[in-house]
């Protein structure tokens, strides 16, 4: 074995894979997945949420359903100890004893990026074969399931995994062989989906252990957690890395981590009743000029969502004028300027600043998930 | 429900999504400007600038 040690990519210690080729194992982005650990939540800051469908909920991850109001999303819900090495998981309770009907669908899922899963070769005779590792714990015990797709919804991999153990976290593992057939993207749209089944019907469930041609969130006979009243499903220490064997979790620093959230997502203010956000100019009496260089460039020009209007003031060296509109201006992966109007009373041509209007439930958030 | 928005030079370049109040760049990567052309190509029709 050869370990080498540069300046570039660190310490690489090459492990024999079963095909006999060398897969790197320590360094670099070994787990595909981002929040594995679960521990940023820059949307709900861990307060609850009954999701919407395709809404995100801990930064990377979002509900798929077809019925609302089936279940709930929160930050270590139920306060559960975590697994050994985490202090966060996602958890998912149920609200009702729901029966799933054939069209019916309810999942927690995570895409990745094209750009990150382009040495997978997917779509090629030389796919690679991934290994999925996570830890669960729930108050059901039998056989669950969850997907791997790729971004055009037509190719799918269908899992199943047992929970033999009612409320006791059980680490799970899912050897996957790459897709030799199917289109997958390679650049910023998205790549490679993993879906963890909460309960569906027949049209979105297909058999285990085989990718096919359509689009499935589970596995066919999966256990569903909605059909049962209050029923948990809590999961962490999701990975997805190259190789048939699951590798301690890769645990990277939170700056890293949430660096890497902040490509999809980022949200400003909550911090104080004034806080500054953005700087810009005044360019009439009753509008302002804003503009917020993003701390990483996003996987696309982001659209913006804010609170409520009237939580963000404008602060032109005398005054902070509550604001009466807010819109992106001509936005860029790395840079966005925002259109700020006002009623009136701003100085022409003084600097601006974009602030909380003394309120500490503005948020200013930018959105360019998958 | 979208409504364009113009810019203080006139120019057109966001829509606003009016449910939620998000204004969304016309980025063909930006999967929120995604739905509004799907949404557009069911025959839908945005409310103009003002």
């Amino acid at each position: 074995m050869t370990i080498t040690l540069d300046g570039t990519t660190g310490i690489t210690t090459p492990t024999t894979s079963t095909t006999g080729e060398f897969v790197t194992s320590v360094t670099g982005f070994k787990n595909r997945i981002i929040n594995g650990a679960m521990v940023i939540d820059q949307r709900n800051a861990g307060a609850s949420v009954t999701p919407t469908n395709n809404q995100y909920l801990l930064d990377r991850y979002y509900a798929t359903l077809t019925q609302a109001s089936k279940f709930t999303v929160q930050q270590n819900a139920g306060s559960v100890t975590p697994p050994v090495g985490f202090t966060k998981y996602l958890g998912v309770t149920s609200s009702s004893a729901y029966s799933v009907l054939t069209g019916d669908t309810f999942a927690i899922a995570q895409y990745i990026e094209g750009f990150n899963i382009a040495d997978l070769a997917y779509g090629t005779a030389n796919a690679k074969t991934v290994t999925l590792s996570f830890q669960v714990y729930s108050s059901l015990t039998g056989t669950f399931g969850g997907a791997l797709v790729n971004g055009a919804q037509n190719r799918s991999y269908p899992f199943t995994y047992t929970i033999s153990s009612a409320n006791t976290w059980t680490q799970i593992s899912v050897t996957v062989a790459g897709d030799t057939t199917g289109t997958w993207t390679t650049d910023n749209s998205a790549g490679l989906g993993i879906r963890f089944g909460l309960g569906s019907g027949a049209t979105y469930t297909g058999t285990a252990g085989a990718w096919a041609a359509g689009n499935y969130l589970s596995a066919t006979g999966a256990t569903s957690v909605v059909g049962t009243s209050g029923a948990t499903f809590y999961i962490t220490g999701v990975q997805l890395e190259k190789g048939s064997t699951a590798t301690s979790f890769d645990y990277r620093p939170y700056g890293t981590e949430l660096f890497l959230c902040q490509r999809y997502f980022i949200s400003y203010g909550g911090t104080s009743g004034y806080e500054r956000m953005a700087v810009g100019l005044c360019n009439s009496t009753v509008s302002a000029s804003i503009c917020i260089f993003l701390p990483v460039s996003m996987r696309s020009a982001p659209s913006l969502s804010y609170s409520a209007v009237g939580d963000f003031g404008i602060y032109d060296g005398g005054n902070v004028t509550v604001t009466t509109a807010l819109a992106i201006d001509q936005p860029t992966e790395k840079v966005v300027t925002i259109a700020a109007t006002v009623a009136s009373g701003l100085a022409q041509f003084r600097p601006a600043q974009l602030l909380g209007n003394n309120s500490t439930s503005a948020r200013l958030t930018f959105s360019s998930e998958l | 429900m979208y409504k364009l928005i113009s810019n203080p030079l006139g120019a057109v370049n966001v829509v606003l999504r009016i449910a939620d109040n998000t204004s969304i760049p016309f980025d063909p990567a930006n999967t929120d400007y995604q739905a509004y052309l799907k949404w557009l190509a069911e025959g839908n029709t945005p409310l103009p600038a003002e």
